[in-house]
């Protein structure tokens, strides 16, 4: 009460100060609204590592420290198995930079090892250059000089190269080898020149023998490139043009949020975060809707009538808890059935119906019904992401109309603070719910699947409660919707917690 | 230029080895990069003509593949409607520039007289080729005898 009253004199003087007395004497008030948020937040990670099965644990680095990070691996198994640091770098990169696995397989038999990652050739190393076919010195040539079989010029031979294979080529050949593979995005798996040799070029060659600046730093970004994405712990962050790196210890389907841009992601697949559905599944999913979505659109339109007065009514907030603007009916955007049968035990339109006896029905019959199941699902995701985004207005309009209410002395800024946390976490609920439709569609009809839509149904009616409540804040009681906030965090994380375990 | 000096050698060797299977060389010496050949297979049912083929090497050869194509209709599980041929040791990712023509040449004669069904072009002749093989060997004969070029004289 007190800080509200500090407030309004503030706000009603605020036309005679100037603004930086404004700002030095608001620090006041908001430090004390900090200091109760920092012990908010220290109760939250003590709780979060333990209670939240969401949390993931992930770092963002940049680029030098993800090389730093690489070096150190390499380093290390270079000196365990006493091999060169260009070599340890290869072993890795093709066992997924699992170091112990590495070491295990080289002391069982280092030649399998050496032949399998490339290092080494598949059968013994060709014979000696001056013989090899693919250098040839030709008897009728004056000078004993040997011939590259890949643009059949006889050169010096301190101008040839071979790998452990023993092929030897000139370099010029090899430069221009190295840079048509390398435009064509091949970087550490570039191979030998020969027919039917598979040996891998190492880096330190590919850097020696290229001259032209770009193609290089090109080499050096793609080899970057493939180390991060063979590394199970690393990820790029798939925001545009973001050049961080996260990196987490393991690798789970949950979400993380580049500090740098912002962008939040699932760590597993690297697509949008999409807990309680899995990676293989939404993958599944979006294939199909970008299928089917001109049908699913041509059918799900953007307006609906008001079941009761037939009135044309278009959504303009994300609160599936319609009222008519002209007969005051309470209906359900989604079943368009009378909001009165939403209650918790009631509330079904969030479940499919299964057609019984389809197996019974004409072909036809039993396409048009998984068209039916497919549309049934599809506008509830649809409609989910559609509300999310409406959410966006009705948060805009309710920043208005606090606007408003502080400027009319109706309590202070900080009073509706608690909306915001509300609106947020409403969108959080949403974002779950709205990936619990892919997982539901895909899952097996059974008691699973009942207690799973079940669960969603009541994660459903809590979210409309909420939605309803925030956007008429004015009227509802905080306390009354700081309940509803809790009770719909609950059942999220109900949802949630069989897929995290 | 790497592509001139490297072609002119192949050529050479080609036509000095004088091959059983592919003949009648044409290049325009003005052109080095595009070849024409005749394709003479062994195995029934093409053993009744020979094929022509085009040879288009890139201007960045031999560090990128060359690309063949049939000038003559074959009915052929691996060759498609337009010529097109899908053969491993000329895919992108499998080309090695110290690969000849020749040994190009001789994976594609081998690939006509034995077809694989297994990686086909045209699913639909792979499938006959499988399940009546009777059937496909009649049209692809027929298939010869209509479109194929006469044998240059054995």
């Amino acid at each position: 009460m007190k800080v509200r009253s500090i407030l309004n004199n503030q706000l009603i003087n605020m036309s005679n100060d100037s603004d930086m007395d404004y700002s030095s004497e608001d620090n006041e008030c908001e430090y004390d609204y900090y200091n109760t948020g920092v012990a908010d937040v220290d109760i939250e990670q003590i709780d979060r590592k333990n209670m939240d099965s969401e949390y993931l644990e992930f770092k963002c680095l940049n680029v030098e420290e993800v090389e730093k990070l690489l070096n150190e691996s390499v380093e290390h198994l270079s000196n365990t198995i006493h091999l060169m640091p260009s070599l340890a770098k290869v072993l890795l990169l093709e066992h997924s930079w699992q170091a112990n696995e590495i070491i295990e397989k080289y002391n069982r038999n280092p030649n399998a090892l050496l032949i399998r990652s490339r290092i080494k050739p598949h059968n013994a190393p060709a014979r000696k250059p001056s013989s090899n076919e693919h250098m040839s010195s030709t008897s009728h040539q004056s000078s004993s000089q040997p011939v590259c079989s890949v643009c059949t010029s006889s050169q010096p031979s301190q101008n040839f190269f071979n790998l452990s294979c023993g092929h030897p080529f000139c370099k010029e050949c090899w430069a221009s080898h190295f840079e048509t593979q390398i435009n064509q995005g091949i970087s550490t798996a570039i191979g030998c020149m020969a027919s039917k040799c598979n040996v891998r070029v190492p880096e330190e060659l590919v850097l020696s023998l290229l001259t032209k600046p770009n193609i290089r730093d090109k080499y050096q970004q793609f080899t970057f490139s493939d180390y991060v994405k063979s590394h199970p712990q690393l990820r790029f962050c798939p925001g545009a043009n973001c050049q961080i790196i996260i990196q987490c210890k393991i690798m789970e389907p949950k979400k993380a949020t580049c500090s740098s841009c912002n962008i939040s992601f699932c760590f597993k697949c690297g697509s949008d975060y999409h807990a309680p559905t899995d990676c293989q599944v939404i993958k599944k999913w979006l294939t199909k809707c970008a299928d089917d979505s001109e049908t699913a659109n041509y059918i799900s339109a953007h307006t609906k009538d008001c079941p009761k007065c037939n009135i044309c009514i278009e959504k303009n907030g994300g609160c599936n808890h319609m009222q008519c603007f002209s007969c005051r009916y309470d209906f359900c955007w989604m079943c368009m059935g009378d909001w009165k049968t939403h209650g918790s035990e009631y509330y079904e339109c969030s479940r499919y119906k299964e057609y019984p006896n389809i197996a019974n029905e004409s072909v036809h019959a039993q396409a048009r019904e998984a068209l039916k199941k497919y549309l049934h699902y599809y506008e509830r995701w649809e409609n989910h992401s559609k509300s999310l985004q409406l959410e966006e207005q009705t948060l805009a309009a309710m920043r208005e109309r606090i606007n408003t209410k502080v400027m009319n002395g109706l309590g202070t800024w900080i009073d509706w603070q608690h909306l915001f946390n509300a609106a947020a976490l409403l969108a959080k609920c949403r974002y779950t719910l709205q990936y619990t439709y892919p997982y539901a569609y895909f899952m097996e009809a059974g008691s699973r699947k009942d207690l799973f839509e079940y669960q969603q149904a009541q994660l459903e009616a809590e979210i409309e409660n909420l939605s309803w409540k925030i956007e008429r804040a004015e009227t509802t009681d905080r306390g009354d919707l700081e309940n509803q906030m809790d009770v719909s965090e609950k059942r999220r994380i109900t949802l949630l917690t069989d897929f995290f375990q | 230029m790497t592509s001139t000096r490297r072609l002119q050698k192949e050529l050479a060797d080609l036509r000095s080895s004088d091959l059983k299977s592919f003949k009648d060389i044409q290049v325009d010496e003005a052109n080095l990069l595009v070849w024409n050949g005749l394709i003479i297979p062994e195995n029934p049912p093409y053993n009744k003509g020979a094929f022509r083929i085009e040879i288009n090497f890139p201007a960045e050869y031999p560090f990128k593949p060359p690309k063949i194509c049939f000038k003559t209709k074959i009915y052929h599980p691996n060759i498609d409607e337009k010529g097109q041929v899908c053969l491993p040791i000329i895919s992108a990712e499998n080309w090695k520039p110290a690969t000849k023509t020749d040994q190009v040449i001789q994976a594609l004669i081998a690939l006509v007289n034995d077809p694989e069904p297994e990686h086909p072009l045209r699913a639909d002749l792979a499938e006959e080729f499988q399940k009546d093989r009777k059937k496909f060997f009649k049209t692809a004969e027929d298939f010869t005898r209509k479109h194929s070029e006469k044998r240059p004289n054995e």
